[in-house]
């Protein structure tokens, strides 16, 4: 029987990427968004800055905490996604992982602060979910995205 | 331009200035316990440094600079990154700052018109 943690995994691996035509590089300026979510007793602040060559994202679980640093990209020449933690945090990072599907799922070079406590899959997979989406519904995603293997 | 959401936790700022003919776009972040600031002309965060003032028992305070991500070897990153937390601190003396240099040129006059236009639209 699945769980709803399986479910919500499923969800995220089939919010499909269409391919972008045309995707507006000629776009000058940072452009920064800001949005909250609320689920269930939980309330999620995303931050998403966009610069030219990189997306800088902040989840803020319930307050307004920096969190731990990550940055992630795909590495050449096999494309795989490396990550690292540039800040704070411990080998059992939250967000490594969020960052680490979003580079693999957007082909964005991503920077990323998150302070949502661990032991919480759930929570991580449905915030990684909305950040998904956000990214897709402002364009910011990469035409040909790396795909999982 | 400042962050019109008021029910969003964290305040913005963001701007852009030309220095010496290169477009620098500048974000500063107010967080709980950091402040961040993005300071990009590449398009990128390039280099990324930490600092923070120590809790000392002397009288002069000091700080804890370091470059947490990207180029080690450039002193006036983080001269630039002592000069901010040094404002900071006699503000908010709590906050610790993530400083995010993605400069095409490290010369001082960009880097102390990048400090002056930060300290200018400053978020503490």
């Amino acid at each position: 029987m699945e769980t709803e943690y399986d479910q919500v995994l499923h969800s995220v691996a089939q919010v499909k990427i269409a391919d972008q035509t045309g995707v507006n590089q000629d776009e000058d300026g940072v452009k920064v968004s800001c949005f909250t979510e609320v689920l269930d007793d939980v309330t999620l602040h995303f931050q998403i800055i966009r610069l030219a060559k990189q997306i800088y994202v902040w989840i803020g679980y319930n307050s307004a905490k920096f969190g731990n640093l990550y940055a992630a990209a795909s590495t050449r020449p096999s494309n795989t996604v490396s990550v690292a933690t540039v800040l704070g945090g411990t080998s059992d990072n939250t967000g490594s992982g969020i960052a680490h599907r979003l580079v693999m799922k957007t082909g964005l070079n991503i920077i990323m602060a998150c302070n949502i406590p661990k032991n919480n899959p759930l929570l991580e997979a449905k915030a990684e979910k909305m950040l998904m989406r956000k990214l897709i519904d402002l364009g910011y995603t990469m035409p040909t995205p790396l795909r999982a293997t | 331009m400042e962050s019109v959401d008021s029910n969003f936790p964290v305040r913005h700022r963001k701007f852009s200035l030309e220095i010496k003919g290169n477009k620098t776009e500048i974000v500063i972040c107010s967080y709980e316990d950091h402040i961040l600031v993005i300071a990009t002309q590449i398009g990128a965060m390039g280099t990324i440094l930490h600092a923070r003032k120590e809790e000392g028992m002397s009288v002069e305070p000091t700080f804890s600079v370091s470059v947490i991500f990207g180029k080690r070897d450039e002193p006036m990153l983080i001269a630039t990154a002592r000069r901010l937390i040094d404002h900071i601190s006699s503000f908010v003396p709590s906050k610790p700052l993530v400083l995010s240099l993605g400069l095409k040129d490290h010369s001082s006059e960009t880097l102390k018109e990048i400090v002056a236009a930060v300290i200018e639209n400053r978020l503490w």
